[in-house]
């Protein structure tokens, strides 16, 4: 139920539920990321704290590159995680308009 | 002339009838050169004339038949005595009294400019002599000009008594509302919801729904009357029942008692028709009594109709009981509503007078059965006021809707594994869908039962095959169960909180489900059972829970 692939200019856009039964697959997909990485989060309905363990990991490992994690289209229920698990603080979240 | 133009300026200024009796007393005593002077205000209702003396005294009253201002008051002419002593319409107890001797008075019918009669001045006593005919018309001219000042004074009054009286019924009503609970109990399984609306003068409604050790009260009360004196009576009685029950009182010894006190409390013209109900809500079933307080509506999901039950005594406070029949027992199944309505709603009418009565409330509880019962409450009462058609609400109108719901609950077994979640999803999916629980929950509830789950899996990987999840309908959202089979005690939820403001390199994902839960749900808690080896957490979540919104404080720093 997660699909997620390279879009249009190099975005990364997901699409669907990440839970943890989901989370091994999105995790390999990521490993495999390099730079500065744009996530298109329009489609993502979901994610749980699993979900933002493989978030968190990628962004700890482009950061070390000089690289980063960009979340665009994060919808008002994905903003409302972020925030109450600082990951605010950790991501640049552009929230869905 | 000029001297009648001087005081009457004067005469515009006083608000307060004890200075205007003294401008006008003045001004006929400066304008006619009298010694004293005293305006008798006359009481219509009474037939009475009435002299204030002072703020505070009581005033003296005499019939308005005697004496030389009653021959005024009665022929509304002027009468001009030049020596009282000589005529006998004249009471000199008065002179007695006060040690002073009345040579001449001049008595003045006061009317306004209706033709209403107001009272009547007498001046006493003209400084060099006797009245004369100039003097009275002088007179004629003030008493009109007095007349009018006063007049608009005593209506001023009349106006001012009128607000203060609004203010009491408004104080009364406080009172009265204050008691009513403002939030409604939450029951897993049923939808309660409780209101009342008061008309513009105070009636007596009241109405109660809370958990006490025997069951959830149930109350509606509605006492006779209109004003401070009902509001008040049924607020006693809402504080007599709470009272008895708390006491440890059974239904019946709350229900006499309470009666028989108010019996003995209540002057004899007032009584208070009241449901007084316990709902067993592991057994679903209510028992009730009903002083004089009908119809009770018992929505039957399973037919669409509804059934009436009748009181089984009088009105609370008519009589002291020395016996009850035996108390209403009732079974809510699955959809049913129990309908408690003030005779406000089915006696509201529209300007033919035509009453909204029961038919059209089982009409309206049919075609919303599945609506929360909120919402079926404002249905209500929209219903009643399209069909009055701008006809004013004259009673109070109070609702107490008990509805147990529908197939409100269901459990199912889910294999240990991730790789259930996604039937675990599709199960929480589809009962909110069939019950009507708000979908926009679903990705917090769904959060929720995700990281309770997979913590189960994680950490007790040599526990049961499956987990149990139960989900049950409660008003406005869930409440969820995650049972844990042949596992040891670990309470997830005392897991500390997550350092939030840590910088990226010291956070880890471990421990930030729970961290995150406690700040969705309304609610959560953890049982285990030593015996059966069972561990069970449980949460709630609804709309009015935490909200989902950026104002939420939240991000644990």
């Amino acid at each position: 139920m997660l699909a997620i692939d390279f879009g249009a200019e190099g975005v990364v856009v997901i699409n669907g539920r990440l839970d943890a039964a989901e989370a091994p697959a999105a995790q390999s997909f990521f490993d495999a990321t390099r730079g500065t990485v744009t996530l298109d989060c329009g489609g993502l309905e979901y994610i749980s704290s699993a979900g933002l363990g493989v978030l968190l990991k990628t962004q700890k490992r482009l950061l070390a590159s000089g690289g980063k994690l960009r979340l665009t289209g994060v919808n008002r229920h994905l903003q409302d995680i972020f925030r109450y698990s600082g990951f605010d603080q950790i991501f640049e979240i552009e929230p869905a308009r | 002339m000029e001297a009648i133009l001087a005081v009457t300026s004067k005469l515009a200024a006083p608000f307060d009838l004890m200075s205007m009796l003294s401008e006008v007393v003045s001004a006929a005593k400066q304008v006619l050169k009298a010694d004293r002077g005293s305006v008798w205000l006359y009481d219509a209702a009474a037939d009475q004339l009435v002299l204030e003396i002072a703020t505070g005294i009581a005033p003296v009253r005499v019939p308005a038949s005697t004496g030389l201002a009653g021959a005024c008051a009665h022929t509304r002419r002027i009468i001009n005595v030049p020596d009282c002593y000589a005529d006998a319409r004249f009471n000199p107890d008065v002179d007695r009294q006060s040690n002073y001797r009345t040579r001449c008075m001049l008595t003045l019918p006061l009317v306004d400019h209706n033709d209403v009669l107001v009272g009547v001045m007498q001046v006493l006593n003209k400084a060099d002599g006797v009245f004369d005919e100039s003097d009275e018309a002088l007179a004629t001219v003030l008493a009109a000009q007095c007349a009018v000042a006063l007049q608009r004074v005593r209506m001023t009054a009349a106006v001012i008594e009128g607000e203060k009286m609004r203010q009491e019924l408004e104080m009364a009503r406080e009172v009265q509302m204050s008691t009513l609970p403002s939030v409604m109990p939450e029951v897993p399984g049923y939808d309660l919801y409780g209101t009342s609306r008061p008309a513009s003068q105070t009636g007596g409604d009241t109405f109660d729904l809370s958990h006490i050790d025997q069951g959830l009260l149930v109350v509606l009360g509605d006492a006779t009357g209109h004003g401070i004196a009902p509001a008040l009576s049924v607020t006693q009685m809402h504080a007599m029942l709470r009272m008895a029950f708390r006491l440890g009182a059974d239904l019946e010894t709350a229900f006499m008692q309470v009666n028989n006190q108010l019996a003995s409390t209540l002057a004899d013209d007032r009584f208070i028709t009241a449901f007084i109900g316990l709902l067993d809500v592991a057994s679903h079933r209510v028992r009730f009594h009903s002083g004089g307080q009908a119809p009770i509506l018992h929505f039957q999901a399973a037919t669409g109709t509804c059934a009436h039950h009748d009181p089984t005594s009088f009105p609370l406070a008519a009589m002291p009981l020395a016996s009850l029949k035996p108390a209403v027992n009732v079974a809510l199944l699955p959809g049913d509503i129990l309908v408690l309505l003030s005779d406000g709603i089915y006696e509201y009418h529209d300007a033919q007078g035509e009453e909204f009565g029961e038919q059209r409330v089982e009409e309206i509880l049919k075609a919303n059965r599945g609506t929360p019962v909120a919402e079926l409450s404002a249905i209500l009462f929209a219903a009643v006021h399209a069909f009055a058609k701008g006809a004013p609400q004259e009673d109070d109108i109070t609702m107490v809707l008990v509805k147990r719901l529908p197939d409100a609950a269901a459990h199912k077994m889910f294999r240990r594994s991730f790789d259930s979640l996604q039937a675990i999803f599709a199960f929480t999916a589809d009962f909110c869908s069939r019950h009507g629980v708000d979908s926009g929950l679903l990705p917090t509830v769904d959060f929720v039962v995700e990281e309770l789950f997979t913590n189960m899996v994680k950490y007790s990987p040599d526990g049961g095959a499956e987990v149990r999840i139960d989900i049950a309908a409660i008003a406005g959202g869930v409440e969820m169960a995650l049972t844990d089979y042949d596992v040891e005690q670990f309470d997830v939820t005392l897991a500390p909180d997550v350092d939030t403001g840590l910088p990226i390199e010291q956070r880890e994902p471990g421990g930030l489900g729970l961290h995150l839960i406690r700040r969705m749900v309304d609610s959560i808690d953890y049982e285990y059972s030593q015996e059966r080896r069972q561990s069970r957490i449980r949460f709630r979540k609804t709309l009015a829970g935490p909200a989902r919104s950026r104002e939420t404080p939240g991000t644990g720093d």
